[in-house]
């Protein structure tokens, strides 16, 4: 939803990243089978990496070939379709369509034509995946609905706005068990993160709307870009800490990038400035 | 119990140095410093046992009942762990008890206790730091932390808290990762540009 899971290519080995490749491609591929042409249009690398993490550990990584749905001509490798794929492919889907049905009120009449639109087109893919994972969409429903009134009440505490927000990610994984418990935090400070990356990204863009943000609510129209990297950092150790008691099989080394460099790197850009431009190159033109 | 050299990752043939090596990283990534007032921390405790068991195990093997050799310093590990629950030092008897109940990971029932403590004092603080920290609210365990610290400046636990959160967190990374993301300044617009996966979708996958 928002592209900011992103591991780090350099330091990618060749076979993790073609995992990492296939399985974006498997999950493409999982959402246009099973929601239709429009569902793919919501592929995101952030739920790429939910559906790494939720994968059978005990499972290896045997790619098949397919089409490409941006481009028929091609056949890329990918993985064939897994329950943590279809998972990942559920949840993506209603949170593409609960951020649509938010924005459609938060942006009036005009602002909310285009996203109105979309969603429509949704509608019937949002039903199949609504059956596919109810809690998860009721945990959606509710989070945003709490996150709607902390921005009305312009809420000064960046924990509370930010908890809803883990909290909708935390429910994107069984929390029962033990890696029930070590998938609840990892996504609970990661959806933190995210949350927090998110407002300070978008500090400018709030000012000029005169919109809530809950960085500025909570230090002031300037930020304070020290503590907010300090306690982002800190949801990044305690991801990290969860990461390393549970068992990822043959897809630790690309999530071990993607927590230990790709979320540090993404932060810095946020942080500088430079993520806007990256931000759109590539979520809107290139991959879809 | 599992083969111990599985539980170190290890094969059969490892040579005692390799063994070690394994052990020493695994020992390093389930250290009871990463997980300090961490939800999870039972869990790495688990973990950190089955090491040390795995370790001994070895050891004990290939001293061949002969030689005693001395064991890991597992030991020393699986001890500090217990040292991380709260001591119920003070004497407040409503505080020792929502100590116990942070301890036994109940954090509304400790919340709610807190709240009827009608005198806010540096432990008051301490402790509801450390509720907001378990529950993952750190910027709200940071202030509590810095006021319990500011109330009563010389209680050292206090102290090592709120310097925990300061610093960040406890750090650990897997052997390859180390001092990736305080790198030295590689032009990083550059680098998210290019390298970030996506830079380069539909054709150039």
């Amino acid at each position: 939803m928002f592209g900011y899971v992103r591991p780090f290519r350099p330091e990618m080995k060749c076979r993790d990243f073609d995992l990492y490749r296939a399985t974006y491609c498997g999950l493409c591929r999982c959402l246009r089978q099973k929601y239709g042409l429009i569902a793919p249009m919501f592929l995101n690398f952030d739920f790429t990496f939910l559906a790494l993490l939720l994968w059978e550990p005990e499972e290896n990584f045997r790619p098949c070939r397919g089409r490409c749905h941006a481009n028929p001509l091609v056949k890329h490798d990918m993985c064939p379709t897994s329950p943590a794929l279809e998972e990942a492919a559920a949840e993506s889907v209603v949170l593409a369509w609960w951020k649509l049905r938010d924005s459609i009120q938060d942006d009036g009449f005009w602002g909310g034509l285009p996203a109105r639109g979309l969603s429509i087109l949704l509608r019937r893919a949002y039903k199949k995946a609504s059956r596919d994972c109810p809690d998860f969409d009721r945990q959606v429903r509710e989070s945003l609905r709490e996150l709607n009134r902390l921005e009305q009440e312009n809420c000064p505490s960046l924990d509370r706005t930010a908890d809803s927000f883990a909290r909708l990610l935390q429910a994107a994984a069984p929390s029962d068990g033990e890696r029930g418990r070590v998938l609840a935090q990892l996504l609970y400070h990661l959806g933190r993160w995210i949350y927090l990356a998110d407002a300070r990204d978008d500090i400018l863009e709030d000012r000029e709307t005169g919109r809530y943000n809950p960085v500025t609510a909570r230090f002031g129209p300037e930020g304070d870009d020290e503590s907010l990297k300090r306690t982002m950092d800190h949801s990044l150790e305690l991801a990290g800490a969860a990461f390393q008691l549970g068992s990822f099989g043959c897809r630790t080394p690309v999530l071990e990038n993607i927590l230990y460099l790709g979320l540090p790197l993404v932060q810095r850009a946020v942080f500088d400035g430079s993520w806007s431009k990256i931000k759109k190159q590539k979520i809107w033109r290139h991959d879809q | 119990m599992r083969d111990p050299y599985s539980v170190l990752g290890v094969s059969q043939n490892a040579s005692d140095e390799e063994v070690k090596k394994a052990y020493r990283e695994l020992a390093r990534k389930y250290h009871p410093d990463n997980y300090q007032n961490n939800p999870l921390a039972d869990l790495a405790e688990e973990k950190m046992k089955e090491i040390n068991e795995a370790y001994d195990a070895i050891t004990k093997q290939r001293a061949g009942g002969g030689r005693q050799q001395t064991s890991s310093y597992g030991g020393g590990y699986a001890g500090s762990y217990q040292q991380q629950s709260y001591s119920s030092a003070g004497s407040n008897p409503t505080y020792a008890r929502v100590r116990s109940l942070i301890n036994g990971g109940d954090l509304a029932g400790a919340e709610r206790l807190l709240m009827e403590v009608p005198q806010k004092n540096g432990e008051w603080y301490f402790l509801s730091g450390s509720i907001a920290y378990r529950k993952g609210w750190l910027d709200e365990a940071m202030q509590n932390y810095a006021l319990a610290v500011q109330m009563e400046p010389n209680n050292m636990e206090y102290r090592q808290a709120l310097a925990m959160m300061q610093q960040g967190g406890a750090g650990y990374r897997p052997y390859g990762y180390t001092g990736a993301a305080a790198g030295p300044d590689c032009c990083t617009t550059m680098l998210c540009l290019n390298c970030l996966c996506g830079g380069c979708g539909g054709g150039h996958w």
